[in-house]
């Protein structure tokens, strides 16, 4: 069972009906409903990866935060083998997520659109090496099916 | 720091009171342009709920009524969930400890904001 808190434990009634936020300037996403997972698109509608994750700095560019005093924001998407550690738990080490920078996101919808190609992406070296150094080595592997 | 590190982690009030877990964290999207077509994504607010399961569905921040059925029990399921902002956040770091005078709101989409991204 996931981990939760009796409400009867809770310092607050849970039946309160809470005030509603004034409305941001901007568009309002909630990262795990609206992002995590999501499959993203390059500008060629070619899909690179998965969202897996998310990196988020402070304003100054440290990825120090360690409270909300000073504003963080999202700086780039992360993808990576994260299977084994959702199932086991823990974390694949920062040198295994790859970064896709937030700059390059075009819009988030079903997909997340990229602005660039994925070709010129460090996420999809592993594609490209196994297209270049196995698939490529085939014979017939380097041109398309007659 | 990576979203997974705020994901899912306790969060305490100034007192050690255990409140919930963080099951989401909502971003608005007015941060500077850093010479991209979206403006960076602030980290606005932490969704926090007694539940740490099912929350992904997002019944409980929605309007979506629909199947009512599953809607209605999401909802009861995940009641006592709130929304707390960003800046009532004191420490982070394991636990999430939130600052002593933090205010709750209601974990809904702010009305007139694009609530289906996905349409």
């Amino acid at each position: 069972m996931s981990p939760r808190v009796r409400r009867t434990a809770l310092p607050y009634d849970v039946d309160e009906d809470l005030p509603r936020e004034p409305t941001p300037a901007g568009r309002v996403l909630d990262a795990r409903l609206h992002l995590l997972d999501r499959q993203t698109l390059d500008v060629d509608d070619v899909p690179v990866a998965c969202v897996d994750d998310l990196e988020v700095r402070t304003a100054s560019g440290s990825g120090d935060v360690t409270s909300g005093a000073s504003p963080a924001y999202v700086t780039a998407l992360l993808s990576g083998p994260v299977l084994g550690t959702r199932l086991f738990g823990g974390r694949p080490p920062a040198s295994r997520l790859h970064r896709i920078l937030w700059r390059n996101v075009a819009d988030v919808g079903t997909t997340v659109r990229l602005g660039v190609r994925g070709e010129d992406l460090d996420v999809l070296w592993v594609e490209r090496w196994v297209r270049d150094h196995v698939v490529g080595r085939i014979p017939g592997g380097r041109h398309d099916p007659q | 720091m990576i979203l997974s590190d705020l994901l899912d982690a306790p969060v305490r009030a100034a007192s050690g009171d255990l409140l919930g877990y963080v099951v989401d964290v909502r971003l608005v999207l007015d941060g500077p342009l850093d010479g991209g077509i979206l403006v960076t994504p602030r980290v606005h607010g932490l969704l926090v709920s007694p539940r740490t399961g099912t929350s992904f569905l997002g019944y409980e921040r929605t309007d979506v009524r629909s199947p009512a059925l599953l809607a209605r029990w999401l909802r009861w399921r995940h009641r006592g969930t709130f929304l707390v902002r960003w800046s009532d956040v004191a420490a982070v770091g394991g636990d999430v400890t939130l600052a002593q005078d933090y205010r709750r709101w209601s974990p809904t989409f702010p009305e007139t904001v694009h609530q289906h991204p996905t349409t």
